[in-house]
């Protein structure tokens, strides 16, 4: 029987799901790009990523191109988390079958 | 729900944003700037070397050793392309043959095997081998597979490809009676234009877009 409580209850919520999923897709995402993929709000977004940079599952870097850009990525952290959470997943789809 | 049924919906919801959100570039910078250099270097000394032949009236080069010269450049280019790929692959802390990677060899292959097919026939079957007809093959193709990977590559690969497919049609159409040719060098002019200067100017492109001035990269709390 898969262990429910081993799924990561920071990237289980909806919202941060989705932006862990884009970051995992990309080396890395604009705010901008982000934010027209997920059709999200600037507060509820800004507010997924600061718990997420607080965890330490994405980093942060801000880049002056043409104008101030602010980009993310996952961390190696981030990325395991999120390696981990899918294993939980397909052994809950798993056991559901058998 | 149960939670069976909600992890289904979970891993659905994954695989749709990350099929959505999946950029991959097939051609690395440094390949195309190495490869572009290795097929103008190639160009030109086929070109020189036909010169020095000039008195003796034949061609330097045969089809076949043409043909062999170009597919040694590819056998390269290719390698080189595989390890600048896996350089980036560690660097991002993902394996060589992401799901990017796969998405690209997918959609590629039907595209391949038309060039393939045409140079296999081309040495097996045809004395001499038709240089105009092998290079228009091999320049469209390769701005069809380019093509091909749309919906997933990044702008610059897709104008590439463009590039490679109109030049292609230009090269099959172009009227003969336009340029004189008598040594026959309109292939591999042909090839160095497209596979040398074309690749070059992309590796330009990609790389000052790639520069920034200054950047900053805050520490998870």
């Amino acid at each position: 029987m898969p262990d429910f409580d081993k799924l990561d209850k920071a990237i289980h919520e909806k919202g941060r799901l989705a932006i862990m999923t884009l970051l995992a897709s990309r080396v890395n995402w604009s705010f901008q790009d982000l934010k027209s993929e997920l059709r999200m709000s600037d507060g509820n977004l800004i507010t997924h990523l600061r718990t997420l940079h607080k965890l330490g599952l994405v980093a942060v870097t801000k880049e002056v191109r043409d104008r101030p850009q602010t980009t993310y990525a996952l961390t190696i952290k981030g990325r395991t988390a999120f390696t981990e959470y899918l294993k939980v997943l397909e052994e809950i789809v798993k056991a559901g079958k058998a | 729900m149960n939670e069976r049924s909600r992890a289904e919906e979970h891993l659905r919801v994954i695989r749709s944003l990350m099929e959505r959100a999946t950029i991959y570039r097939a051609i690395s910078a440094p390949t195309a700037l190495l490869g572009g250099l290795l097929a103008l270097a190639t160009s030109g000394t086929i070109w020189l070397i036909d010169r020095g032949h000039a008195a003796s009236g034949a061609p330097a080069f045969d089809a076949r050793h043409f043909a062999e010269i170009w597919l040694l450049n590819l056998a390269i280019v290719l390698t080189v392309n595989a390890f600048f790929l896996r350089q980036e692959a560690v660097k991002a802390n993902r394996i060589l043959l992401s799901p990017g990677a796969r998405l690209t060899i997918r959609a590629i292959a039907p595209c391949l095997l038309i060039p393939a097919a045409t140079t296999i026939w081309f040495f097996r079957n045809a004395e001499p081998i038709d240089e105009e007809i092998m290079v228009a093959v091999w320049i469209m193709f390769y701005g069809l597979c380019l093509l091909a990977t749309a919906l997933f590559a990044p702008r610059s690969l897709v104008i590439l490809g463009w590039a490679f497919l109109l030049s292609g049609l230009i090269y099959v159409f172009w009227p003969k009676s336009f340029v004189a040719d008598p040594r026959g060098m309109g292939p591999n002019l042909a090839m160095g234009a497209t596979f040398g200067l074309y690749h070059l100017i992309y590796a330009i492109a990609i790389w000052a877009k790639a520069k920034t001035s200054a950047s900053e990269v805050l520490a998870p709390e």
